[in-house]
Parts: structure tokens; C-alpha cells; sequence
């Protein structure tokens, strides 16, 4: 089983934040999963980890609708945001609005993360979601 | 008693004042009277032979000539010579010579000059051939009344007009009869017998139906002939003028039809001269210019409209008349001097000479002001469509987006209900199936009350007072206020009123107010301001908090959307604003919002007053 160190969670709905740590627990062993309601959330939490020399996460799933800072705001901060290394995102959303697939392309070619997408619902987490080195290898 | 005294018989002769010959049976010339001598211009003292003498004049007939002389025979001959390009004509009559035992010894010939007598006949003949053909080329015919002998007489042409046989014998009462019954024929025969009475003399166009029964035009004149002051003879033409009264007609009725047409177009019909004064306006040209053709003619562009617009069309008219090219269907504006402005389809056309140089031109201009009124009514309708169909689609994304993560949740605990095995976490995923269940049914209900607003067309609005309601709002809050300590600042006058629908009104007072409560600073207590003035065709109702404040550079777009919040607070769904806004806007409203972080937010709603 994939060992991680660190993983974010961002999501409002309490529902889909027990989904994808259950999922987890099947194919990964990770002792520090952190979940936030909202990007607003999710930024303080990342920023006070980069100050304090804690890991950063290295999965993030992220939700798109949320209050206060929705996913694309989150992730346009990610990006002006120097990290150590890079981190594998997987947008997750219910929305089937062509807009946002565009949307996410745009990030994915700009920004220097690994971008997924994965549509609700969720039934299972892929190994490719949770790691790039072992599909390079 | 007086003796006679004989004269010798020749000195008689001498002296006859008839031109007398004498001749012998050779012809030879015995002697003449000198009237004779003198009518040819002969002297006495010469022999002369008749016939050699005669033979020398023309149009005589020189056998018969010889005849008479040498037979002694009763008879007259005509004769003529040239003197100076001259005719002269002579009239001879030969009678034989007895001697006392009857033995004829001699012709008596005695001679006239007839030459003007000739030359009246010949003349005659000329006029009456003249006055024929004229009068056949002319189709004017004449008559004349004989008041004597009660005898009515019709020309060759009058009998041709009435289609008669040229034997046929008219009177008074048939001639009459000819003409058509009616105004016609009462009219002939009061101007008939006006002249015949009175010699009044007359002239009329007038219809008769002749032989053949065909109606024709006839102009029929009448003048009194006068004898010693009696009226004697009535004189008449009669002339057919059918063909001139039927063009006439036509061109009359052409004219007509032109001008009703004209006339009666809805549109402008104008002609310009080469100046761009108008010489001919249609009644819809001058309706438009409220005023009469007379007052429009002779009239520039630059007499009756704005300067501006008249050197416009003044432009047009010549590059018309220049290019020779037509200018058609063009939208135009013009502005009249009282300032009205009408919107025109304006076509111009070149008159052209006989030389192809333009002199002048047509105008037509059609009235498209309703039609350019319409095009913006419609206009508007379609941006209104069209931010409607935004909305709708806005909220067809929505609808989609929430109803499918509630579904996409029941899908996932379902497929983890299954493969649990674990009593307690099968508990645990039922307890979330019940949750997701009721956020489904709550989502429905919120989406049900936005649709309950963008569907409600027929909105009851209502005059209501302002104040009455805020009151009332306080009271239903009241404990909601007390318990966060609210100050309110009620700066609406008493008797303000709006035009709302009484529920609509509520649920925005409501709306402003918690929101104003649950976005309140920590540190301070919240003061709520309300103000309300009247202005135009709007009352601007504001809400002023001192409260947290929204960054608006930020959220300002999404501010009024639908499940946005700002800040962590539980009671967030994210909806009021979303719901009185479209509550705002289906009343024809609006709301804006003024806001900084830290110092507090302003929402202000216009409720629009004016009576659909």
C-alpha cells in the first residue's frame, strides 16, 4: 500500500469529505489528512504549514463550489505559491457545465502541479490519483 | 305737230350702245357700232372679215362659228382673248339680216363683255368647292331655318354627323328629336327657340343619338339672320366634337385618377426643380407639413426644417441631379422647426429633358417612425429576452449542479452501504443517507420558492406604506433583536408608500435586516439605518449597517448569486440575497449594494412606481 505523509481535503460537504477519507483508508496509509470547508480555509492552513516548515500535502482534492473562496480561486493562489514540491490535484466537482472542464484545462496547462478531474460521484481513488512517479517509471 | 325726221339707218347704228356688228354672207364686216369698235379695240377705217377676226379668240367654237354665218342662224357664242395676262370674256349673240323681202343678206351680231361675270361664277364655284372641303375636313357641317317657308337645311357634313341618307329632308321637331333626351334636348330647344325669339345666338356641347343610334358629342351654334330688323333665317354650325370630348374625357379622367392616386398615397410625394423648390406636393406631404399646397410652393427644405437636416437633403438632391441616378429607399430623419422628428424611407428620382439632363425630381418618403419605434421596442424585448433566457440558463446550471451532488452523494454511500460489512459503519453511512436525504429536500424547497418568483407573471402590486411594514418586520424579529442588542436609525418618512407585493416586501425588509444582524463586527453593537425618498418614478429604500462588510472587489459579482457566502457563518445558505433580488426584479426594480470591509454595507433597493 502507497504510504503519503500529508493530504488536503477541501470541501463543504461533510458527506463527500467522509467519502473520500474512507476511500482513502482502502488504498493509501496516510496519518495526517486535513479537511477544510472552504480555498479561504485550505490557504491558511497550507501557509501556516510553509512557515512552520511542516510537509505540505502532497494529494489535494479539491471541490469547486464552495463559499468564500470556491476551488478556482484556491487554486489561482496555489499557483503564485512557492512549494518544495509538486503536488497532485484532483478537481473534484458535480458539475457537468462544459465551462468548467475549460477552466481546469486552462489551470492544468499553466500551472506547474499535477492536475486531475474527476466527476461526483466518487466510487473509488486510483492509484494514479495519489501518485506521478510510479507512471513514469 | 312735230314732222319726223328719218336718219339715214347706218349713222343709227353708229350710235347703238350695245356693241352691234353687221355682216354680210361672206362674213365681210359692213359696219359696227362704235361701241363695237371700241370693245376690241379696232379701227373703223379697216376691212374686216368676222370669222378670220374670231378665229384669233379663244374658247370659241370654230365650226359652229362658220355655221351660223353662213346659214343665218339664231344663235350665242362665248369667246375671250388675252390682253396684258388678262381674260377678257365676250358673249356674242348672231340673229340673220332681212332686207325688206325677207332675204337674208346678214348676220346681226351683238356682243357683251362678260368677263366679270366669268370671272363671279368661276369664283363661286372656287369658294363653294373651298367651304365643301373645309368643312368636310373639319367635320363642322351648317344649317339654316327658313322662319318664312318653315324649311330646316342640313349641309352634306350635317347629314354625314346625324348619319342620314344625303337625301334626307329634316324639320325643326326632327332635328330636335336627334339629340339625346334629356339635359340635351331640353337645352336645344330653349336655345332654339331663344333665338328664334329673341335672335339671342348660341354655341353648346351637346349629345345626340343619331340614325344608327350611336351617341355622339356635337358642338351646335345658332345666330339669327336679320332683314330689315326682322329675323328672318337662323344660320347654324354643327360640328362633331366626339373624339375631342372623349379624349378630353380620358385625359380629364387620367388626371383625376393620377391625382387621387397621388393624393392618396400614404406617402409623401413631392417634386423638386433644379433649386429644390417644391412644384408639386401630394396631400400626405402636406398633412405631414400641416399645412395647404399653395403654402408649399416655391418652398426649399431650408423653409420648412432644420437647418441642418435641409442641407442634408439638399446634398442629396443634387448628387440626384448630377449622377442622374436614383436615390432609393434611404432612411432619413428629419426635423420639422417645431422640433418633431420623424423617421423616413426617402427615395429620390431624376426628372430628365428631352436631353437626358436632369431638371428637377421625384421625392418619395415614407412615414417609418411607428415602424422605427417598433424595431425598438423589439429591440428592447429581445435584450430582455435575452437576460431572461441568461437567467434561466444560470439557473438551469444551478438546479443541475445541486441536484447532482446530492444524488452523486446517495450514490456514493450506496455503494459503500453495500460492500460494508461492519455493522457500525453500515450504521454510520445510513445516518449520512439521511442527511443527504434532507439537503436534497431542503434544496428543492429553496429552488421551488426561486422559481415560485421567476414564473409569477401576474404580479399584484400593491400600494404599501413603508413605515407600517418596518414596524411590523421589528415586531416579527423581535426577539431575534433583542437578543443581539440591534439599534435601528428609522429615517422613513411616515407616510411613504411603495409599489410592491405585500409578501415580496416583507421577505426583502426581512432579508436586509438578519443579514445586516448576522453579518454583524464583533466589537461593535449593530446600528441599523433606514432610510426611504421619493424621487421621480422610484422610491430608493436603503439599509445601512455597520457590520462586517463584504469585499466587494472580490465577491461584488457574485454578491446576489445564488448559494455564495462570504464568510464562515452557520446560518449562511446563501439564498436571501439571491431570492430578493429576483423578487426585486420581477417588480421592475433594482438593488445595489455599497460596502467596506470592517466598516459596514449599504443595500439599496428602488422600487420602481410607475403603473403599468
Amino acid at each position: 500500500m502507497k504510504k503519503l505523509n500529508s493530504i488536503f481535503i477541501i470541501d463543504d460537504d461533510p458527506i463527500t469529505v467522509f467519502g473520500i477519507k474512507k476511500m482513502l483508508k482502502a488504498i493509501t496509509i496516510c496519518e495526517d489528512i486535513s479537511d477544510y470547508k472552504n480555498g479561504k480555509q485550505a490557504m491558511e492552513g497550507l501557509k501556516e504549514r510553509l512557515q512552520h516548515g511542516y510537509p505540505c500535502p502532497e494529494v489535494i482534492f479539491l471541490d469547486i463550489n464552495m463559499p468564500i473562496m470556491d476551488g478556482w480561486e484556491f487554486l489561482e493562489e496555489l499557483v503564485n505559491i512557492k512549494l518544495p514540491e509538486r503536488i497532485i490535484i484532483n478537481v473534484i466537482t458535480s458539475s457537468i457545465d462544459p465551462i468548467d472542464y475549460k477552466k481546469w484545462n486552462d489551470f492544468r496547462l499553466r500551472c506547474w502541479h499535477y492536475l486531475n478531474f474527476k466527476n461526483k460521484p466518487l466510487y473509488k481513488i486510483e492509484a494514479t490519483d495519489l501518485s506521478r512517479v510510479h507512471l513514469a517509471s | 305737230m312735230k314732222s319726223t325726221k328719218t336718219l339715214p339707218i347706218p349713222y343709227i347704228l353708229k350710235q347703238l350702245p350695245n356693241a352691234t356688228a353687221l355682216v354680210d354672207n361672206h362674213a365681210d364686216l359692213i359696219d359696227a357700232s362704235d361701241s363695237w369698235y371700241a370693245l376690241f379695240d379696232i379701227d373703223r377705217n379697216e376691212p374686216l372679215n368676222l370669222i378670220t377676226f374670231l378665229k384669233d379668240h379663244k374658247d370659241i367654237d370654230k365650226d359652229a362659228l362658220q355655221e351660223i354665218l353662213s346659214t343665218n342662224a339664231n344663235a350665242t357664242l362665248t369667246h375671250s382673248t388675252m390682253v396684258d395676262a388678262r381674260s377678257n370674256w365676250f358673249e356674242s349673240t348672231f340673229t340673220p339680216w332681212f332686207d325688206e323681202q325677207e332675204n337674208a343678206i346678214g348676220t346681226i351680231i351683238q356682243t357683251k363683255n362678260i368677263t366679270d361675270s366669268v370671272e363671279n361664277t368661276v369664283e363661286l364655284d372656287r369658294i363653294k368647292t373651298l367651304l365643301k372641303a373645309q368643312s368636310e375636313v373639319a367635320k363642322v357641317g351648317c344649317w339654316e331655318y327658313d322662319l318664312g317657308t318653315e324649311e330646316l337645311n342640313w349641309c352634306e357634313v350635317t347629314k354625314n354627323i346625324h348619319q342620314v341618307a344625303p337625301d334626307y329632308v329634316p324639320n325643326v321637331n326632327d332635328a330636335i328629336a336627334f339629340y339625346k333626351q334629356g339635359y340635351s334636348r331640353n337645352r336645344i330647344s330653349m336655345l332654339f327657340h331663344k333665338t328664334l325669339e329673341k335672335g339671342a345666338p348660341f354655341h353648346e356641347k351637346l349629345t345626340i343619338i343619331t340614325q344608327q343610334g350611336e351617341e355622339r358629342w356635337v358642338a351646335a351654334a345658332g345666330k339669327a339672320i336679320r332683314k330689315q330688323g326682322e329675323i328672318v333665317k337662323i344660320f347654324g354650325t354643327f360640328q362633331d366634337i366626339h373624339e375631342q370630348v372623349m379624349t378630353d374625357k380620358k385625359i380629364r379622367e387620367s388626371e383625376q385618377l393620377l391625382t387621387t392616386l397621388i393624393d392618396n398615397l400614404p406617402i409623401n410625394v413631392f417634386v423638386k426643380d433644379k433649386d429644390s423648390r417644391k412644384i408639386l406636393v401630394n396631400k400626405a406631404e402636406c398633412d405631414y407639413l400641416e399645412t395647404t399646397p399653395d403654402a408649399l410652393l416655391g418652398k426649399t427644405d431650408f423653409d420648412l426644417y432644420d437647418k441642418e437636416v435641409a442641407q442634408i437633403s439638399r446634398d442629396e438632391d443634387l448628387e440626384v441631379m448630377r449622377s442622374n441616378k436614383s436615390m432609393i429607399g434611404k432612411e432619413t430623419i428629419n426635423v420639422k422647426r417645431d422640433g418633431k422628428t420623424t423617421n423616413f424611407l426617402t427615395s429620390k428620382i431624376p426628372l430628365l429633358d428631352l436631353n437626358g439632363k436632369a431638371y428637377g425630381l421625384i421625392g418619395m418618403s415614407m412615414d417609418i417612425t411607428n415602424m422605427k419605434q417598433k424595431e425598438d421596442q423589439l429591440r428592447n424585448l429581445i435584450n430582455v429576452t435575452a437576460i431572461q433566457n441568461k437567467k434561466l440558463i444560470n439557473f438551469a446550471h444551478i438546479v443541475s449542479h445541486n441536484l447532482r451532488s446530492h444524488t452523486a452523494n446517495f450514490s456514493m454511500l450506496l455503494d459503500f452501504l453495500i460492500r460494508e460489512t461492519e455493522e457500525k459503519e453500515k450504521k454510520r453511512i445510513m445516518k449520512m443517507l439521511f442527511h443527504a436525504s434532507d439537503n436534497l429536500l431542503d434544496t428543492l424547497e429553496n429552488l421551488n420558492e426561486v422559481v415560485d418568483i421567476s414564473t409569477n407573471v401576474n404580479l399584484d402590486k400593491k400600494s404599501l406604506n413603508l413605515s407600517e411594514n418596518i414596524t411590523r418586520m421589528q415586531q416579527n424579529l423581535s426577539a431575534f433583536l433583542e437578543e443581539n442588542q440591534v439599534e435601528f436609525e428609522n429615517f422613513v418618512p411616515d407616510d411613504l408608500t411603495v409599489l410592491s407585493v405585500p409578501a415580496y416586501l416583507e421577505s426583502i425588509l426581512l432579508n436586509l435586516v438578519t443579514n445586516a444582524v448576522k453579518y454583524q463586527h464583533p466589537d461593535r453593537t449593530p446600528i441599523i439605518q433606514l432610510r426611504a425618498i421619493k424621487q421621480d418614478s422610484n422610491v430608493l429604500f436603503s439599509v445601512t449597517d455597520n457590520g462586517l462588510g463584504v469585499d466587494l472587489e472580490r465577491y461584488g459579482k457574485k454578491i446576489f448569486g445564488m448559494y455564495k457566502t462570504f464568510h464562515n457563518n452557520k446560518d449562511a445558505r446563501g439564498l436571501g440575497l439571491y431570492i430578493i433580488k429576483n423578487q426585486i426584479e420581477a417588480m421592475d426594480g433594482n438593488i445595489t449594494v455599497s460596502s467596506e470591509v470592517d466598516k459596514g454595507s449599504t443595500f439599496n433597493v428602488c422600487f420602481n412606481e410607475e403603473i403599468e
